[in-house]
């Protein structure tokens, strides 16, 4: 694997310590220095918006080594994943600051392609290929930053067994930038990548693009999370959570936590926060509650002032919060920095772990998520499969998800079925993934059909440093 | 140059070679270059080539049924190198900035004081 390293140096005239100091201060020292991060500790996230060809994409990672005044170390995880090493040295009276980037050869192709460069798929000759559409970049790289490595981590698995008839899977991993648009081109590499079934782990509104911009083609298509489904049949296959469902399970406990019954819905304009919404007013007027207003933002906004304006204005007591990703995050910072914590208790359907995490110690309190999968849960094999997930990718790799795990669970799901039909024809494929069975760490999964899932649903109060997972709601 | 530039940029030793010969001779064929890297063998120098041909670090060329390899000056992974270079001392020219301004204020502060 080539991995290329790119450094960096700069002579300033300040003691290292006060250079230090600057990183993660927000004191306009360019988009390194001004790293996002709640602290500057090991294990800490971190974001930064690198201007990277005159637009910002947000690379995540989290610091994983820090000696003041002389060295900072971050681990990066989207776009790509590699290394970034801060050194300070004194120089005279000043410092010399020398920064050097790694990066594999997957983070080479990804910038390759982010600059409109074609680049050559490598041969899947022998294999079986199966594609990964996640969100790399855009809003969505935040919750989708444990999917590739439980991917690789499933495929490991399945390689182990002895692969499907015979051949080894071999993973090819398309980024959709959290953008139908460039999804659907990601979705055609993919297929002429020579992939015959691709996981989707991206928004619905990716995933409803790319479904139909694919008709026609034989190539299988699932949704691996959380979704509004719709779509299923034929050559396409929604697993996850279904909105319904969740907010069943969450509506009487929240009301019962906030003390009241008034309702804002708030949330990304596009079809999933639609359909939830949709959903909310006829399950909360069937729980007794009001919904006293709903707004929509549109997917990448970053200044939600208007919007926590008019959910402080309404009275509400709950707030639904229908965004995803970066959105969510900063949805809820802004939330908790303009008062909405001491008035309202907050649901966020897609809220999980690396999403959380991000939100911070201080404003995540008094959010709530519910979901099939929380790494808190108990039981062997979620304990099994967490320290298979560090044991493979390290203590620094991004916490796992109910969306990241839906990933490897449909690899497996996608693997058994594969292996029970009788050749890789996607239609018998698709045939046998429509009825399944199998033991998670998120307990047992039963498919019924190209969108029926039977799970169980678990409602998590978030806290400082993790998810108070009450109990089975559902 | 963009030789040199690939040169530093590959932390792989045999690769770092293989480019390294490639630099000081125009073009080479997979035979010559074999011969020219003893660390490793014939077998694994032809998929360290393929590495740094898909990485479009270097330009393959055939005739008959011989290759022949050379550095890719303008290949998409050195731009993509110059961008991120360009990218992280963008960052420490801008912390430069605002570490000096701020150490200026603070000599003005202390002196106001």
């Amino acid at each position: 694997m080539a991995y290329v390293a790119v450094s960096a140096e700069q002579r300033i005239d300040a003691p290292p310590a006060a250079v230090f100091a600057l990183f993660g201060a927000d004191a306009g020292a360019g988009w390194l220095f001004d790293a996002t991060c709640d602290r500057v500790a090991v294990g800490a996230a971190v974001t930064l918006r690198a201007p990277l060809g005159g637009h910002p994409v947000e690379l995540l990672g989290r610091i994983a080594a820090v000696r003041p005044p002389s060295t900072i170390e971050l681990r990066l995880d989207q776009p790509w994943r590699g290394t970034l090493r801060v050194r300070f040295e004194p120089a005279g009276a000043g410092t010399r600051v020398r920064l050097t980037a790694g990066l594999d050869d997957d983070g080479l192709r990804w910038m390759m392609r982010r600059r409109g460069y074609r680049v050559p798929a490598e041969p899947t000759g022998g294999a079986h290929a199966v594609g990964l559409l996640t969100s790399k970049s855009g809003s969505g790289s935040v919750f989708s930053a444990a999917s590739e490595g439980l991917a690789a981590m499933a495929v490991e698995e399945i390689n182990a067994e002895g692969g499907i008839h015979g051949q080894p899977v071999r993973l090819v991993v398309g980024d959709d930038a959290t953008d139908p648009a460039v999804g659907t081109l990601e979705a055609w590499r993919l297929v002429h990548a020579g992939c015959r079934s691709i996981m989707a782990a991206t928004t619905s509104a990716t995933f409803e693009r790319v479904s139909n911009e694919l008709r026609g083609c034989a190539t299988l298509l699932v949704q691996t999370v959380m979704n509004e489904g719709g779509l299923g049949g034929g050559l396409r296959v929604q697993l996850g959570e279904r909105p319904a469902d969740q907010l069943r399970a969450a509506i009487g406990p929240m009301m019962d936590a906030a003390g009241g019954r008034r309702w804002f819905l708030a949330g990304n304009d596009y079809v999933w926060p639609h359909v939830v919404h949709g959903k909310a007013r006829s399950l909360v007027a069937e729980h007794g509650g009001t919904v006293v207003g709903e707004r929509f933002a549109h997917l990448g906004t970053r200044d939600f002032t208007p919007l926590v304006e008019a959910v402080l204005a309404s009275g509400a007591d709950v707030v639904l919060s229908s965004f995803v990703g970066a959105d969510l995050v900063t949805f809820e910072r802004q939330c908790h920095e303009m008062g909405v914590r001491a008035r309202c208790r907050s649901l966020a359907l897609a809220l999980d772990e690396p999403t959380r995490e991000r939100i911070g110690a201080a404003a995540a309190p008094g959010l709530w998520g519910v979901a099939g999968y929380f790494a808190e849960l108990p039981g062997a094999t979620n304990a099994a499969f967490l320290s298979r997930y560090r044991e493979m990718h390290g203590p620094f790799a991004p916490p796992v998800s109910t969306i990241s795990e839906s990933v490897y669970e449909a690899l497996h799901l996608y693997a058994a079925a594969a292996r029970r039909a009788p050749d890789d024809d996607p239609v018998g494929v698709a045939r046998e993934l429509r009825h399944g069975r199998a033991d998670f760490p998120r307990g047992t999964v039963t498919v019924d059909g190209p969108e029926t899932v039977a799970q169980r649903l678990y409602l998590a109060e978030a806290t400082a440093d993790g998810f108070l997972v009450s109990h089975q709601v559902r | 140059m963009a030789s040199d530039l690939a040169f530093d940029a590959l932390a792989d030793p045999v690769r770092r070679e293989i480019l390294g010969v490639l630099a000081e001779r125009e073009e080479c064929s997979a035979g010559e270059l074999s011969n020219a890297i003893h660390r490793v063998g014939r077998t694994a120098v032809s998929s360290h080539l393929r590495v740094l041909r898909t990485a479009g670090l270097i330009a393959e060329r055939r005739t008959g049924r011989f290759r022949y390899y050379s550095v890719d000056p303008t290949g998409p992974a050195q731009d993509v190198i110059h961008l991120l270079q360009e990218l992280f001392q963008g960052s420490l020219d801008a912390a430069k900035v605002a570490a000096e301004s701020l150490a200026d204020t603070g000599a003005d502060d202390r002196r106001a004081m």
